[in-house]
């Protein structure tokens, strides 16, 4: 009885009881689901237009974070520091396909998977060695991100957001509204949807598959800078924000590998969902912790009833 | 073409990473490696720390031609704090002629204990490992000075009680640390002190991944609104600690951390508001002590340290504290040269040294270090030394001593400590004791 108790009613008593903490908690689920989001929409974008899982996209995270703040740090104003960050994940893209993807078309998936472990690792040494591996301060100010927080009394309780924060969120709905647009009416965008339903029938129609290589890293890249520069904020830039790339995996397995609704969507659930288990149950029932599994086997038994993921593309094979 | 350019690349960054490594040929030298990290999670505290050690050993190679004419062979192997990694490192170290294990996390410490026995090479891990390695009876080849996470822990519960733990009768102490065994290794001390003084305690695990989003943890704080939070932070964690409090509004001087979780870098991102936070520490800073001074005008200045001089990290007490750690190790050396008539020693002859450390007030203010380290001394039954620490408080723009020594409660810590290394060391049997040492 006293589990049932703890299980159905003690949580939902507890939210009763304070809403204005349930609703801190719900904002403080939704930041981190759209920055979950961010990461899983860079996997999505690699993968749906070459079918490589691109395990370097917590690196690039923090490479193009590290990359504006050591411009900023070397003179280069706020402002500028941006496009030139911009300039280098340019060249970060078409350095990759020219390095690594271009001589292993058609070769094996894992064998692509491997490179960009590579990649990483490649990044990993290349960071440190430019920019040391010291935590630094994101140029948030310089940026003209907001520092300050509204606080509000919300059924007489208090709740306190952050104005980076809800930047973020504003910025990242910004961000993928813009990406959603240049996929679905731009020419390269469909050429990128193209791509991914089927090389081969692109091919033949005269889609360049390095340009597009070039294209989909590169914006990969910028979704790195967005991510990198708003976690950066919360918590300084250092190669620590790389680990953060590892909570995209199970927006993944959620949302399908293939669908940027997908990203968005499961990274908005596992963030929101993750954040009310471990305060109304983890915490008091496990001993807290719980969001460094809860999204996994939130994910696994997704997958047990759709294998695909909540809107990946069911693949059917005649065996 | 293409194939060349990949070639000098990889030669780049092979000479780039031997150039790391302080080389020394074997005959007039002593290998003290040491397993660093300076890439990865827990990098920005792991450098200041690392580079400290490395200056220190330049710096006694560059004026003195080492110790007693023989050069110290520093050398780093990059674990990224991985204890696999680790043990990869301690195994290549020690076919290389280690004379010595840094093991640099308690989670290696941990897996290379049970070989120090069979491979005869001393562990030193200085403020970190297994506290009951105070033991020196029981673990003969480990050794954890100046103070251990016990030790900490004791003296932080001590300074927020005002100096007597029955004050804090009725209260709740959060304790936030990281999900990893150097997170959890004060949790039986910190357990047996609060049913012995009826206060509550209520751990909060940080997990790896969670380290820069610590929102949760932070809203369980606001929820069970504690007193006081104890924190047990590495790495990025101290950062996404500091800032989730300044966030929550949390009172600083209610915030204590361990020595580990004083980076002066964590505590500029958030300047002024970190006003007040406290973080226990064995070492003081002194950029004007004789020792400082040497580092700077002979490796500093030239070009050699690898230190980020515009950040200010000479001044960092993270920095400063490194070079503590390699004059502990150097120390040992010294004291088996002396005591063994020997030039190069061996790892078993370093062990003596380490066991026979006597860093007094006159032999710190001998070595140019006076008031920088607790005065302390190690014996074959204390691997420890137990000197005790100060508290350091942030006062915007750097840390500053705010208590005069603090010293743990060895009444309560010593029989816990003496019941772990006997479980220990029964769960690992068969395992050597001591037993010529009284």
């Amino acid at each position: 009885m006293e589990l049932l108790n703890v299980l159905f009613i003690k949580p939902f008593a507890d939210m009763f009881a304070a809403p204005d903490f349930l609703l801190q908690v719900l904002w403080e689920g939704l930041v981190s689901g759209v920055l979950y989001a961010l990461i899983a929409l860079g996997f999505v974008l690699i993968y749906k237009s070459s079918r490589i899982f691109n395990f370097a996209q917590g690196i690039m995270v923090v490479f193009a974070a590290l990359t504006l703040v050591g411009l900023h740090e070397a003179g280069v104003p706020a402002l500028l520091a941006v496009p030139l960050t911009l300039l280098v994940m340019f060249g970060l893209a078409v350095a990759i396909e020219r390095v690594v993807l271009r001589p292993l078309v058609n070769q094996p998936d894992i064998i692509l998977f491997m490179a960009t472990i590579g990649i990483t690792l490649f990044l990993v040494g290349f960071g440190e060695l430019i920019f040391g591996g010291e935590n630094k301060v994101m140029i948030t100010e310089q940026l003209f991100i907001p520092t300050g927080s509204f606080e509000l009394e919300p059924f007489g309780g208090f709740l306190l957001i952050e104005q980076k924060d809800l930047t973020a969120v504003i910025g990242a709905v910004v961000l993928v509204g813009l990406l959603l647009l240049f996929l679905n009416k731009s020419k390269m965008g469909r050429a990128i949807r193209a791509l991914g339903d089927d090389h081969q029938a692109a091919l033949s129609v005269g889609i360049s598959l390095s340009t597009i290589w070039v294209l989909v890293w590169f914006i990969a890249g910028i979704i790195a800078l967005a991510t990198g520069i708003v976690w950066g904020a919360r918590a300084g830039v250092s190669f620590a924000l790389e680990v953060i790339a590892y909570k995209a995996l199970p927006v993944l397995m959620l949302g399908g590998l293939e669908s940027v609704l997908g990203a968005i969507l499961g990274g908005l659930a596992i963030g929101i969902l993750e954040k009310l288990f471990e305060i109304y149950w983890g915490q008091p029932l496990l001993g807290g912790n719980t969001e460094t599994w809860f999204a996994f086997v939130f994910a696994l038994i997704v997958l047990l009833f759709r294998p695909q993921g909540l809107f990946g593309e069911r693949i059917i094979e005649r065996v | 073409m293409r194939l060349f350019g990949k070639l000098a690349i990889a030669s780049a960054i092979a000479v780039a990473g031997a150039a790391i490594a302080l080389p020394a040929s074997a005959e007039d030298s002593v290998k003290l490696p040491n397993l660093s990290y300076r890439t990865g999670p827990f990098a920005a505290t792991g450098i200041p720390l690392m580079n400290g050690q490395r200056d220190y050993m330049l710096m006694l190679n560059e004026r003195d031609g080492g110790i007693n004419g023989v050069k110290l062979g520093y050398e780093e192997c990059e674990t990224g704090y991985n204890t696999e990694k680790g043990v990869e490192c301690y195994e290549k170290m020690k076919a290389e002629g280690a004379i010595v294990t840094q093991p640099w996390s308690t989670g290696i410490t941990l897996q290379v204990l049970p070989k120090s026995n069979v491979d005869k090479i001393p562990i030193l891990a200085p403020g970190y490992g297994f506290s009951a390695m105070q033991d020196g009876k029981t673990f003969q080849w480990a050794f954890n000075p100046p103070a251990s996470y016990w030790d900490g822990a004791s003296m932080i519960l001590n300074s927020i009680a005002d100096g007597n733990l029955d004050n804090l009768k009725g209260k709740k102490v959060a304790f936030l640390h990281l999900d990893h065994p150097f997170g959890k290794e004060p949790i039986p001390l910190l357990e047996a002190l609060a049913a012995k003084h009826g206060f509550t305690l209520l751990p909060i695990p940080v997990g790896l991944k969670e380290m820069q989003n610590q929102s949760a943890q932070w809203l369980q704080i606001r929820r069970e609104r504690p007193d006081f939070v104890v924190m047990w932070g590495w790495g990025a964690m101290n950062a996404g600690a500091i800032t989730e409090a300044v966030k929550t509004k949390y009172p600083m001087n209610q915030f204590v951390g361990i020595w580990w979780s004083g980076l002066d870098g964590d505590l500029k991102l958030v300047g002024d508001a970190g006003k007040g936070y406290r973080s226990l520490s064995w070492s003081l800073p002194n950029s004007e002590s004789k020792i400082m001074k040497d580092i700077k005008q002979l490796v500093v200045e030239p070009g050699h340290s690898l230190i980020n001089r515009d950040a200010g990290e000479f001044e960092w007490v993270f920095y400063q504290r490194g070079v503590m750690i390699s004059l502990m190790l150097a120390e040992g050396v010294k004291t088996a040269q002396d005591h063994f008539d020997a030039k190069v020693i061996n790892a078993e002859q370093l062990r003596w040294g380490l066991e026979n450390l006597k860093l007094d007030d006159a032999r710190l203010k001998e070595l140019g270090a006076d008031g920088m380290l607790p005065p302390f001394s190690t014996s074959c039954s204390n691997h420890t030394g137990h000197s005790g620490a100060w508290m350091l408080e942030w006062d915007g723009t750097k840390f500053v001593q705010a208590s005069d020594l603090l010293q743990a409660d060895r009444a309560a810590i010593d029989p816990i400590a003496e019941k772990a290394a006997k479980e220990y060391a029964d769960a690992n049997q068969p395992w050597p004791v001591n037993g010529e040492c009284k």
